[in-house]
């Protein structure tokens, strides 16, 4: 073989053949089981284990570049809470995120919306779910969370009264927060522990993108998270547990993703393997 | 097949060969889009600001105390900082303003004053949670007890993971040669270092990927309609 003409292959030829290797299983899907691991169980089960006069806070912090593996994760746990009955408040500590969380939102009450038959079944805005908004510099809403969410939050993101809203009838700081979870591209998850968990003792779950998962795993080893979503396949894997456990239906974006994402590795490691072999085969010439 | 009739659709898949053209080689279009995510970024960005932030906390206060003032509603609670409507708000815009002293050479030094209590603050409000949430919370993770070694395989990672902390912090210990013991220990330092990079660097394709396959999503099913 000739491993110089190999090694000096056109990039722009990998490019393609990573192309064809992510876009065929997207059309020709192959559909590999989705294993669940104890660290998205874990979250699945503080937030299932909520109790009535609780409610579920979500800080959805991400950018529109880190969707494709953050916004599952969203869609997945707003399916859960809504299907359990489960109070939800949101907020962002990034500006950018805003305008994706009203979208997924509205995806998914539209979603429960379509199959409900009773008001009971219906998830109303205000009701069953709040969407808080953006206000910055990060520290200060979780800080201003441990005293009063609705003081510090009097509007919601529609320009809505919060006080009077039925779902925050008796949530009033982190002490009536069954869990917070952070979507992030960044660092929120930590500063919800440093800031919210330390002084406030609430429990904290985080889901993040693949290339910051390896900087979280101390903090999940240490028990301050209560669960961790590794990217695009934690999200699969709570897609997964969702439609099993929950039995909700709907679209699985991260599942759909899965098969590409296995080949798309299978590529990566026979492009590293040969590599390797062509560069100490060319070095012994040498 | 169906490809989508919705124009937003259009002008995303515009915008994401745009982008990918990049891979073929450097090109107008790639400059196109690059630039115009630069520029609607920093529209959305300031307007967002400017409505959430600058709007509902400096101009309506101010504006609110100003007219209650000369319309014979002042009271003494317009100079208090807890009430919504108040006049201080104005001592902290001006504070805020200062950032622009540096575009004025005489006055430059007053940028100093916003950067300064902006640091002075969040340093205050940092640190000590950064050792309490991290640094000692981090430490005690690290102790090997008993509670740990309630099965074969828990132990030996708690070991694992004393063993690996310690040989990288020797690691990256530069007051004494690396010699004999210390040698060996930041020898296998390394070692738990590289399975890191190693860890990192998988992940690391698997989010660029993860990106690619939501990109290539878009296309095949949003677009072109190939996916149901």
């Amino acid at each position: 073989m000739n491993w110089e003409r190999l090694l000096m292959l056109d990039r722009r030829v990998i490019f393609l053949i990573m192309a064809l290797v992510i876009a065929l299983p997207i059309i020709f899907p192959f559909g590999l089981p989705t294993q669940v691991t104890d660290r998205t169980q874990r979250l699945f089960d503080t937030i299932d284990a909520t109790r009535e006069d609780q409610a579920v806070l979500l800080s959805t912090d991400y950018t529109p570049q880190t969707e494709p593996e953050l916004h599952p994760m969203y869609i997945s746990i707003l399916r859960h809470c809504f299907a359990r009955n489960i109070k939800v408040l949101m907020v962002t500590l990034y500006i950018e995120a805003a305008g994706l969380m009203d979208v997924g939102l509205r995806e998914v009450m539209d979603e429960f919306n379509a199959r409900a038959t009773t008001h009971e079944d219906s998830i109303i805005m205000g009701e069953d779910v709040v969407f808080l908004g953006w206000k910055p510099p990060p520290i200060i809403p979780i800080l201003a969370m441990g005293q009063d969410i609705a003081g510090f939050y009097k509007q919601d993101f529609y320009n809505q009264e919060t006080a009077t809203m039925p779902v925050m009838q008796g949530i009033k700081n982190y002490r009536d927060i069954s869990i917070v979870v952070a979507f992030s591209s960044g660092s929120s998850p930590l500063w919800f522990v440093q800031f919210a968990q330390t002084r406030f003792g609430v429990k904290v779950g985080a889901g993040v993108t693949a290339v910051s998962v390896a900087d979280f795993y101390p903090y999940l080893e240490s028990g301050q998270f209560s669960g961790l979503l590794g990217g695009m396949k934690g999200a699969a894997e709570y897609e997964e547990l969702v439609e099993r456990e929950v039995g909700v239906q709907g679209r699985r974006r991260a599942t759909e993703g899965m098969s590409s994402q296995s080949a798309a590795h299978i590529a990566i490691m026979v492009f590293v393997i040969i590599g390797n072999i062509g560069y100490f085969a060319t070095r012994r010439k040498r | 097949m169906h490809i989508s009739t919705d124009p937003w659709v259009w002008i995303g898949v515009f915008l994401t060969l745009c982008m990918f053209s990049f891979l073929y080689r450097e090109n107008g279009f790639y400059r196109f889009g690059e630039h115009l995510f630069v520029g609607v970024s920093n529209g959305f960005g300031v307007s967002f600001m400017y409505n959430n932030v600058i709007k509902p906390n400096l101009i309506d206060p101010a504006s609110e105390s100003f007219r209650l003032a000369f319309t014979g509603e002042f009271s003494w609670n317009l100079f208090n900082p807890m009430e919504d409507v108040n006049f201080i708000v104005i001592i902290f815009g001006m504070i805020g303003c200062l950032y622009f002293a540096r575009f004025i050479p005489k006055i430059s030094w007053m940028v100093r004053i916003p950067i300064g209590i902006f640091m002075g603050y969040y340093t205050g409000l940092s640190v000590p949670a950064y050792f309490q949430g991290t640094v000692l919370r981090q430490v005690g993770a690290t102790i090997v007890n008993p509670a740990k070694m309630s099965s074969f395989g828990e132990g030996l990672i708690a070991i694992l993971v004393l063993i690996g902390v310690i040989c990288t912090i020797i690691y990256f210990f530069f007051s004494k040669e690396h010699k004999g013991v210390l040698k060996g220990a930041s020898w296998v330092g390394i070692v738990f270092i590289m399975v890191g990079f190693g860890a990192s660097f998988g992940f690391t394709v698997m989010a660029r990927m993860s990106l690619a396959i939501g990109r290539f999503t878009f296309l095949l099913r949003d677009w072109l309609g190939l996916v149901q």
